[in-house]
């Protein structure tokens, strides 16, 4: 028996675990105790990460449609055919006619190559990943106020926080070691300010407990801020400093009228007060938000209203001080940095900056596309534009709002191609499907929501014919005529730090600690950055906008009286391909669920696991009743987990204009009893 | 292979009976012989049945030990695993393994007066039981089957129910919740059924089966009647993984139900600390 | 099992092995035994591992491994068989491991986590799985001179040195160990390689006991198990105190796997094909709602409070009652990974030392806490105890218990459940792992 390090293949905390290897077979799991997130310790996924790996029904070799059905294949024939398709689109419509997916679930190599496939051979920026409908607010509003869209600090941070504001994250369900710092934090006298529709579990230890509706961020946002500049608590000499556009902001914030925070966001004033205080009254405070924030019409105005509040109080640029959007997927952080992108190149490298174009065009040796591409909302929800696509590992067919809609797109496809470990529902639907190997069976780096860029180990061969996403990227260029000669991950990397100035430091033997680096890592000295913004914000100068409210895009009304919001379990991973083939997690969450406030059941006589319909403008759902406090009326909760129940089926692919980010978390609907 | 206490027996499936909608009894034989032969338990133990590709699930063995080489098991389709059991066919093989818990105390029954209430598919273990006490009639006293369902064709083991009465000197009386138009029998939860049956707490024991509140409800009318703690007995159910006192899942206390249960007397019972 | 070629005669069962012989012992060791040591990696965690070379590892013998050598017993995944289905009907294949092993350098808690196990899987039916791997296991226990952080295993009395139990007992003298032979097979291996050890003399002796003693003097905790246990029988442990354990559980599962002792586990089919397939046990977790959820969907321990009570209950005062042992070590483990610090540490802390807060009814406390706090008014508080009174009645199995004041509150709509937790997650604060330590 040996054991191998490597990093969780869940969220975006990047815990250090070791494999425990016997005869080819994983059969323990170790956490690292020397690693500064995990610390000795797991969540319930990750100690239990491993079943899924040699699970039955992983793909087992390539398979390919024939007359409507899926059947064998070998590598050689299925490259040959999505090659050739894929060449052929791209002559007879123009590479913007193809879209790639890539996947936040693949390592940062992976991700690079697809990116290079894409722009250097089949000449598209219709690249995307699931970035989008998790953090592309941030990304484009933190950019936008301070130049770089990542988590500024480091997790270890919380732990020494003076006030910690929760908004829109259910961290202790989704980012349970983030959570850990947090009740760390709050055993050495530190506050919390939770404010969330849920009254999630982090609400119990809350000293100040808010709920707004659901979709007024904004409203309660520009509150605090007003209070916070009534109150003089704001940090003057912080902002001249370090930031522009104040007295526009100033001016934007006096017009605000204070009166209608409670009438639109349910907060009473008062509290918000208590709130404001809070946070604005201590040196160290930090603010976490999620999807709670970003999955809405107006995800890209309320992070930079949060931008907003950090700056104002001075609550960035600083250690232990500062703005985390906790990222969801283990390589979310990466994929984004790596530029699966529409806009960008790696290292948020423009795709329509000239010198950019020039250095990417001179490296790899050919032309690029130089218009920005279409976002992955685009590609999959509007038929035509879109011939023929190529997703590795994701399974957006699930993943996306409006699910009837999504697979209209996908079977209008002339072609799609699709890599993944299982044969998702998105998979399902694909013309030729490639196995790929799981995260136990490959090299490579990921890098987590706090920038940190970890190895990925292969612990185990692939199982079956199944080959690592590298792999198959490097064999589908050669296939198209493109040379791509890469012995290893490892020499993957050497060129993306060539090109990419944030991971220019960054090499393989550099990553064999057990922290890794954290970008920025310019150079090959570099230690790597703990906190973001020290001294001026990447941008040069922070950048106050003024927001104004944007009511979501569906309310509820007479005909779909409740408002349902989505997310996830601590149990289970996002479409569940992996989480529902583990025992232990398929045990304590066996299947999908709505929850409803006891009160709202009571009303309609619906009592607790009772199977009802839930009916929105796009379709319907039968699914098993919830009866919990932690709901307010006329509000309802589905985790987007489960195929037979699935909540995408439901929700509204209306987007934000500026990050094209779905409205996920709210939309009308309607309830039945099912008879 | 033997000393190897997880791997189960092999048997095939010699007859299937569908005792109602959702109850089927499955007549087993052990294609081992040595095993076959060996093989021998006693009422109110239970096997623990695989389906392979699915796993284990303890049940019952609703067959009296007084007819040997005979493996019977009644089951209720609950979850996933029971409904894969119920699709077998008559010559398909599962595998079994037991027999395991502590059973009825058969030794204390000989010579009393005694008293079955069962609810539901409770009655499988209790069949065990009585058919064996049937089949030794002349070492009991007085024997009083009490069973409730949920309806009518609810009613498991129907052709027993009536031929004990007529064969075995035993009084039956049944009752359901929910009746249909061709029911003339009792209606209402089993304990309506006291006053036609007559019982007293002198000589008699009580042997209980079923759901947990029809058996908290029957035991607190036994108290009344002047059962003392130690002459009712009933079963208790619980998750089971391995059977064999290793794996923890059924642990009530200090004790397991799969050892030191699932049969229990009343005076045990109240001992337990039922959530802990 | 392979036993040591050479033959030689151990003179007494006290010896002494000079550290640069070590090696050299293990060495020899590594050619009859799979040889299993504390081994810190490159990454700088000191992990269990199998040694092929001896000279190509850095064994660690100051800080203690990440999780107990448990899993070379009970790997977290572990096939129990296969099965295969054809013409003929089901086939099994059995796996089985007795290979012979040597764990090195284990420190008494985990010694006596594996006695424990040994207890488990031998009572009643023997659980060959276990048994085949360690009965051809020698254990050489590495007495602990310098307890850690969290360690209190003099309070769980399973350290820091042992007096039964183990095949090989080493004593670190600075330049030497100190070596007692326990069972007869620790014997057994040292009388192979006679020649590396020397008869310990008086001043050896002496100099061990010194060691021992001093070793105990070091331990930052003490904590009075009898006295704990003592109030889980008294159920003195009030309901707010298990409502807060229950908010800070994160339901992880790391306790019960790091745990030495802890042994519960799963068992489940893992289809390889249509026609094949593994039965496999895991480690399993009794802080898992799925653990004890019946098929038809009813639950005894529904809730995490319940739970985690049954941990606590079970650890201390069940496997007491039945083992004549509480089932914890005082490895520490637990204490240094927990994300809310409901680990056996804190928990006997919190229940020992919060004399003052803890031990009047938790009723009263709560009703104090939110006067305090203002939320309720006493005619409030009067009348809901009042009400709470006239709930409950006592008869046995089927007992229904008093109301808690709380449910009895949020019922009459007095306060929130919220504001209940809120209070009491702040009064009772469970105490540092690591600061404000006194002895």
């Amino acid at each position: 028996m040996h054991s191998i390090l490597t990093t969780c293949p869940f969220c975006a905390c990047g815990c250090g675990l070791y494999l425990h290897v016997e005869n080819e077979r994983i059969v323990g799991v170790t956490p690292s105790k020397k690693h500064p997130i995990s610390r000795g310790n797991l969540c319930v996924k990750g100690w239990n990460s491993i079943e899924y790996v040699r699970h039955a029904e992983r793909l087992r070799e390539p398979l390919i449609r024939k007359n409507g059905k899926l059947v064998k294949t070998g590598w050689d024939q299925a490259l040959k055919r999505i090659s050739h398709e894929l060449l052929r689109i791209k002559k007879k419509y123009g590479g913007e006619s193809i879209g790639i997916l890539s996947s936040a679930k693949c390592t940062n190599e992976e991700n690079y190559l697809l990116m290079k496939l894409g722009r250097a051979i089949l000449k598209t920026n219709n690249l995307d990943h699931c970035a989008r409908l998790c953090h592309s607010p941030s990304v484009l509003g933190l950019t936008n106020a301070f130049g770089s869209g990542a988590m500024t600090n480091s997790i270890s941070d919380l732990a020494g926080a003076e006030v910690i504001l929760v908004t829109g994250s259910n961290t202790t369900e989704q980012h349970p070691q983030i959570a850990r710092f947090i009740f760390e934090a709050l055993d050495k006298e530190a506050k919390l300010i939770v404010i969330d529709p849920r009254r999630i579990e982090l609400s119990k230890f809350a000293h100040i407990y808010l709920r707004p509706r659901l979709g007024t961020d904004v409203i309660w946002l520009n509150g605090m801020m007003k209070i916070i500049l009534d109150e003089g608590l704001v940090d003057d000499s912080f902002i001249k400093m370090r930031t522009e556009n104040f007295s526009e902001f100033r001016k934007f914030l006096a017009r605000f009228d204070l009166g209608q925070v409670e009438a639109i966001s349910g907060i009473s004033l008062e509290d918000l007060r208590q709130a404001a205080k809070m946070y604005a009254g201590v040196k160290r405070a930090i603010i976490i938000y999620s999807m709670g924030i970003t999955q809405h019409v107006s995800g890209t105005d309320n992070v930079e209203s949060i931008a907003n509040l950090a700056m104002m109080t001075g609550h960035v640029e600083q250690e232990i001080t500062g703005v985390f959007p906790l990222r969801g997927q283990n390589n979310v952080q990466g994929a984004c940095d790596m530029g699966a992108l529409p806009g960008m190149l790696s290292g948020y490298q423009r795709v329509d900056d000239p010198a950019v174009l020039d250095k990417f065009s001179r490296a790899w040796n050919t032309d690029l596309p130089t218009a920005p591409g279409l976002s992955s909302m685009d590609m999959l929800h509007e038929t035509g534009r879109i011939k023929g696509m190529f997703i590795m590992g994701e399974n957006s067919m699930l993943s996306h709002p409006d699910m009837k809609n999504v697979r209209t797109s996908l079977e209008n496809l002339d072609f799609l191609a699709v890599a993944d470990i299982f044969l998702t529902e998105t998979a399902e639907v694909a013309d030729v499907v490639l196995p790929a190997a799981a995260f136990a069976e490959k090299d490579g780096t990921v890098t987590s929501t706090e920038r940190r860029i970890q190895r990925m180990r292969k612990a185990v061969p692939p199982v079956h014919l199944s080959k690592p996403d590298w792999q198959i990227i490097i064999e589908l260029a050669r296939h198209m005529g493109y040379p791509m000669d890469y012995e290893s991950p490892a020499e993957v990397m050497e060129e993306i730090a060539l090109l990419t100035p944030i991971y220019g430091g960054v090499y393989y033997d550099r990553l064999e600690t057990v922290q890794g680096l954290q970008w920025p890592c310019p150079d090959r000295n570099h230690p790597g950055t703990p906190y973001l913004h020290k001294k001026s914000f990447a941008r040069g100068k922070g950048l106050f906008s003024c927001i104004a409210y944007r009511p979501p895009d569906e309310s509820p009304d007479k005909e779909y009286p409740f408002a349902l919001t989505t997310g996830r379990v601590y149990e289970h991973w996002h479409t569940g391909s992996m989480t529902r083939r583990i025992s232990i997690l398929k045990r304590e969450c066996p299947e999908g669920f709505i929850e409803i406030s006891t009160e709202d059941a009571r009303a309609l006589g619906i009592i607790n696991g009772e199977p009802v319909k839930v009916i929105s403008l796009r379709g319907e759902v039968v699914t098993r009743a919830r009866l919990v406090e932690s709901l307010p009326a006329k509000t309802l909760f589905m985790p987007f987990h489960f195929r037979e129940a699935p909540a995408n089926v439901l929700t509204n692919n209306a987007v934000d204009p500026q990050a094209r980010i779905p409205e996920l978390k709210i939309c009308a609907v309607r309830l039945e009893k099912v008879t | 292979m033997n000393n190897n206490i997880y791997l189960p027996q092999l048997a095939v499936i010699k007859d299937i009976k569908e005792e109602t909608g959702d109850i089927k009894t499955f007549t087993l034989a052990f294609k081992d012989r040595k095993f076959k032969k060996s093989f021998s338990f006693r009422p109110g133990q239970f096997m623990m049945v695989s389906v392979f590709q699915a796993g284990e699930v303890p049940i019952s063995i609703s067959s009296s030990p007084a007819q040997p080489g005979i493996l019977q098991l009644s089951i209720k389709k609950a979850g996933s695993l029971t409904g894969k059991i119920h699709g077998h066919k008559v010559g398909d093989e599962i595998g079994v393994r037991g027999p395991y818990g502590r059973s009825f105390p058969v030794e204390r029954l000989i010579g009393k007066n005694l008293l079955f209430v069962a609810g539901g598919i409770g009655l499988a273990p209790l069949r065990s039981l009585i058919n064996y006490v049937l089949d030794k009639r002349t070492e009991f006293g007085r024997v009083t089957i009490l069973h409730g369902a949920r309806t009518p064709s609810d009613i498991p083991f129907k052709h027993e129910l009536s031929r004990w009465p007529k064969e075995r000197d035993a009084k039956v009386l049944v009752t359901v919740d929910r009746p249909d138009s061709r029911w003339r029998g009792s209606v209402g939860p089993v304990t309506t059924l006291w006053n036609k049956a007559d019982v007293s707490g002198q000589d008699t024991l009580a042997i209980i089966c079923g759901p947990p509140v029809m058996i908290s409800f029957v035991v607190m009318d036994l108290l009344k009647m002047g059962f003392s703690e130690d002459d009712i007995i009933s079963t208790l159910e619980r998750h089971m993984k391995c059977g064999v006192g290793k794996c923890g899942h059924c642990s009530i206390g200090h004790q397991l139900t799969c050892v030191d249960g699932p049969v229990f007397t009343y005076r045990e019972m109240k001992k337990l600390p039922t959530d802990l | 099992m392979r036993r040591a070629s050479g033959k030689g005669d151990l003179m007494t069962d006290k010896l002494i092995l000079y550290k640069e012989h070590l090696n050299s012992f293990l060495r020899k060791i590594t050619k009859g035994f799979e040889l299993i040591a504390p081994v810190r990696n490159t990454y700088g965690d000191t992990l269990f591992e199998v040694i092929s070379s001896v000279d190509d590892v850095s064994i660690d013998l100051t800080n203690r491994p990440i999780l107990s050598p448990k899993r070379f017993f009970m790997p977290q995944v572990e096939t129990l068989f296969a099965y295969r289905y054809d013409k003929s009907g089901y086939t099994f294949k059995d796996a089985a491991d007795s290979t012979p092993r040597v764990i090195f350098g284990l420190r008494s808690c985990d010694t006596r986590g594996i006695l424990f196990y040994d207890l488990i899987f031998q009572e009643g039916l023997k659980d060959k799985y276990y048994l085949d791997r360690r009965k051809d296991t020698i254990l050489i226990n590495l007495g602990c001179n310098q307890p850690g952080e969290n360690c209190f295993c003099k309070s769980a009395q399973s350290g820091p040195f042992l007096t039964y139990g183990y095949d090989i007992q080493l004593t670190d003298l600075g330049d030497r160990f100190f070596v007692e032979t326990g069972r007869p097979r620790g014997r057994e291996l040292l009388a192979g390689w006679s020649y590396f050890f020397r008869p310990a003399t008086q001043t050896d002796i002496d100099e061990q006991y010194e060691v021992v003693l001093e070793s105990e003097g070091k331990f930052r905790h003490r904590l009075d198990f009898d006295a704990a246990i003592d109030k889980l029988i008294n159920q003195e442990v009030a309901p707010a105190i298990w409502e807060e354990l229950g908010n800070r559980c994160q339901n992880c599962g790391g306790c019960a796997y790091v745990c030495p002792t802890c042994y519960c586990f799963n068992i489940f089919d893992s289809p390889g094909s249509e026609k094949e397939g593994e039965r496999l046990r895991t480690w399993d977790a009794c802080t898992f709602a799925g653990f004890s959820r019946l098929a038809g969907g009813y639950n005894p321990r529904q809730d995490k409070t319940q739970r985690i009570k049954r941990r606590f209950y079970h650890k201390l005062f069940y496997d007491k009652q039945k083992y004549n042992i509480p089932s914890c070590v005082g490895c520490g483990r637990c204490a240094d990974i927990c994300f809310g610090r409901i680990d056996m540490l804190s928990f006997i802390r919190l229940i020992c030392e919060q004399e003052n807060k803890v031990s009047e009814p938790a009723h009263r406390k709560l009703g104090e806490l939110l006067l305090d706090a203002g939320l309720i008014s006493q005619k409030d508080l009067d009348l809901a105890i009042e009400k709470q009174a006239a709930t409950g009645h006592a008869t046995g199995r089927f007992a229904v218990a008093k109301k808690p004041l709380g449910a009895q509150l949020v019922e009459m709509g007095m306060v929130n459940k919220e504001a209940i937790a809120r209070t009491l997650g702040y009064q009772l604060k469970i105490p540092g792992t690591a600061e404000n330590v006194e002895d």
